[in-house]
């Protein structure tokens, strides 16, 4: 099976304060409708990570940043794209083929809730059918459609941020610590009705959590982080492998 | 094509679902923009009447001859086809300009000038009739005054002369067909056709005036010359090539040198520091509305970071900005109208009693309301284009996270 992304030595780094901060991929591969979870504490570069999955952030070298849109298309050197500033094509393939879910916000504060999840949709010209009622319906926020985004509870917040995520029926669901500001009863129900909607839609799902506990009961497989501290201290150096 | 419909109507959303941000900003222009256009209406207001009356009073262009000379009909005629020249007429000798006037009202016969007028004489421009013939007059404001008259009413006109060894007396019937306003002359004046004046210096030399059944000597038909002349320039500008041109060809003229270098330089004067206080203020709104508008973009940085999460271009969320920062311009310059109006009529209505002109002190042109939102939305959409490109520039990822 060809992976959907495939990484090779991709590396970013941050400087902030003195302090150096290094992201450094060797070799990940990530096959379609697998569900990866990358696993680490805060601030090591998970959402560095699911920026550039994301093609929103570019990554500053790489021997290999290829994507592929579904099971036997072409690989798109992702990396090249960036370096020959190709925005609208990233902007294309973000809009057609990715949903992002982040830890909190995301939703358009002036739009309903029924808007805010219809954007995508309207965005690559679908048709309005029921996509956006029974997907609501799924994740439970059928009763808040027209609602706007501030009256609702931080818990169906993360659901609408999903039900948008999904309407337009990605291959690829990126989610950031999309729970970690939830309950955890309520995290465990979300996730739950997501788990299946993925497992249902075909997607490929890659979430980060700082959660262990959580990303083993989901039956993940997790992509673990180290660190170490390299040139004589001044870089802090965080790695993600199998 | 539908990005472009989406942004629109995802920045209209925006703009009046934050309607307490965005009334804010429009006061905050209006509060800006207002004042420039009062002062712009002060000054296209009072300032141009008060320079439109300096430059335009007629005293300011005459130009008259000093003692006797000799000035052909024709020397008229060249005089007033020139470009630079907006009326002229003969005078006659003072001696046969005097009528003595009598009125019903007034007791006491008052002895008055003659003078000719004709056409587009801008002594009496503001007056709007002209006497014809040898029967109409206008009276000089204090010559109406004396002979309490008004309008419409009629007077009795006389001239003396010894002829003959005899002296004889013949009456005119005058109708007066206006009173020129105090400004045109504190004397007592009768404006009247040139050939009634013509008609009296004929009476009063001894010779017949047909047209007037006035006996006398008959005159000869040798060419007409007259003594002396009233002419007044174009503009301020021609006066002194003109006096300067007379005096050359040996007329003794006298016309308002001092006066008119004064006004010119007022004009000139006034200007440079109108045009000084609009480019400050024109450079200040721009800054201040350019700030906040930037400024905003900033705000906004979370929100297009997310549309173009979601796959909105780059290119095309910089509209978002842009037609945002039209809508304040579009309802700032509305409110700035609005203020305006209201601050034109008051002054209008408190201040022009009490300054006792007759001319508006504030007002604006239509023109002048489009060239303030060609600057509004101009500046707008510069500094919102200037936000929009480095918000754009700057990778969608960063501003995700902002709280």
């Amino acid at each position: 099976m060809t992976p959907i992304y495939s990484l090779r030595d991709v590396v970013k780094s941050r400087v902030a304060e003195g302090a150096g901060f290094r992201l450094r991929i060797p070799k990940v591969d990530i096959l379609p409708r697998e569900h990866v979870a990358l696993v680490g504490h805060s601030g090591c570069g998970k959402s560095t990570l699911l920026d550039m999955l994301a093609l929103v952030l570019h990554p500053d070298d790489a021997a290999c940043f290829e994507m592929r849109t579904g099971e036997g298309a072409e690989a798109l050197d992702v990396h090249q794209l960036w370096q020959r500033k190709g925005q609208n094509r990233l902007s294309l393939l973000r809009k057609q083929y990715i949903g992002y879910v982040l830890q909190q916000g995301g939703l358009l504060p002036y739009l309903t809730v029924r808007e805010n999840i219809e954007l995508p949709r309207q965005l690559l010209g679908l048709p309005e059918d029921d996509t956006v009622n029974s997907i609501s319906r799924v994740m439970g926020i059928h009763r808040q459609l027209d609602k706007l985004p501030g009256l609702l509870s931080a818990g169906e917040r993360q659901r609408v941020a999903f039900a948008r995520a999904l309407a337009h029926r990605p291959k690829i669901l990126l989610a950031d610590e999309p729970t970690a500001s939830l309950d955890p009863i309520t995290a465990r129900k979300i996730m739950g009705v997501v788990m299946e909607l993925v497992k249902g839609l075909d997607i490929t799902l890659i979430i980060a959590s700082h959660d262990w506990a959580h990303v083993y009961k989901m039956d993940l497989r997790s992509l673990h982080q180290e660190a170490e501290v390299v040139e004589g201290g001044k870089i802090y150096e965080s790695t993600f492998h199998d | 094509m539908s990005q472009f419909r989406n942004i629109f109507m995802l920045s209209l959303r925006d703009y009046t679902h934050e309607w307490r941000m965005s009334g804010c900003f429009v006061l905050a222009l209006a509060s800006v923009l207002a004042p420039m256009m009062i002062l712009f209406g002060l000054k296209f207001g009072i300032v141009n009447s008060m320079l439109a009356e300096l430059i335009g009073n007629p005293a300011n262009r005459e130009i008259r001859s000093v003692g006797s000379g000799r000035f052909s009909e024709d020397w008229f005629r060249q005089m007033a086809a020139r470009d630079e020249v907006a009326f002229v007429i003969p005078r006659t000798r003072a001696l046969a300009a005097t009528i003595q006037l009598k009125s019903d009202r007034a007791g006491r016969i008052q002895s008055t000038e003659l003078m000719a007028t004709g056409e587009g004489d801008p002594l009496l421009q503001r007056v709007g009739a002209v006497p014809k013939g040898f029967g109409q007059v206008i009276l000089s404001d204090a010559s109406a005054r004396k002979l309490k008259v008004a309008a419409g009413d009629r007077i009795d006109g006389s001239l003396a002369r010894q002829f003959r060894g005899k002296r004889e007396r013949v009456h005119l019937p005058l109708e007066v067909l206006a009173v020129a306003p105090p400004e045109v002359t504190t004397r007592q004046v009768a404006f009247v056709s040139l050939p009634l004046l013509l008609a009296s210096e004929a009476f009063k030399d001894g010779r017949a005036v047909p047209e007037l059944d006035w006996s006398g000597e008959q005159s000869g038909d040798e060419a007409r010359e007259y003594p002396a002349f009233r002419l007044y320039a174009r503009s301020i500008d021609a006066v002194e090539g003109l006096v300067d041109e007379l005096q050359a060809a040996g007329v003794n003229v006298k016309a308002r040198i001092a006066e008119i270098r004064s006004v010119q330089s007022i004009d000139r004067n006034l200007s440079i520091i109108f045009w000084i206080i609009a480019a400050v203020g024109a450079i200040g709104f721009s800054f201040s509305l350019g700030a906040s508008l930037w400024a905003n973009v900033d705000r906004k940085h979370k929100e297009l970071s997310i549309l173009r999460l979601i796959g909105f271009q780059g290119g095309k969320i910089i509209l978002f900005p842009v037609l945002q920062s039209l809508y304040t311009g579009l309802l700032g310059w509305l409110l700035a109208v609005l203020m305006y109006l209201l601050a034109e009529q008051s002054i209008n209505r408190l201040l022009a009693p009490s300054l006792g002109i007759d001319q508006v002190i504030c007002y604006l042109l239509p023109e002048h309301f489009f060239w303030a939102l060609a600057l509004t939305l101009g500046v707008a959409a510069t500094a919102a284009v200037l936000g929009g490109i480095r918000a754009s520039s700057i990778e969608p990822s960063d501003g995700l996270r902002d709280l």
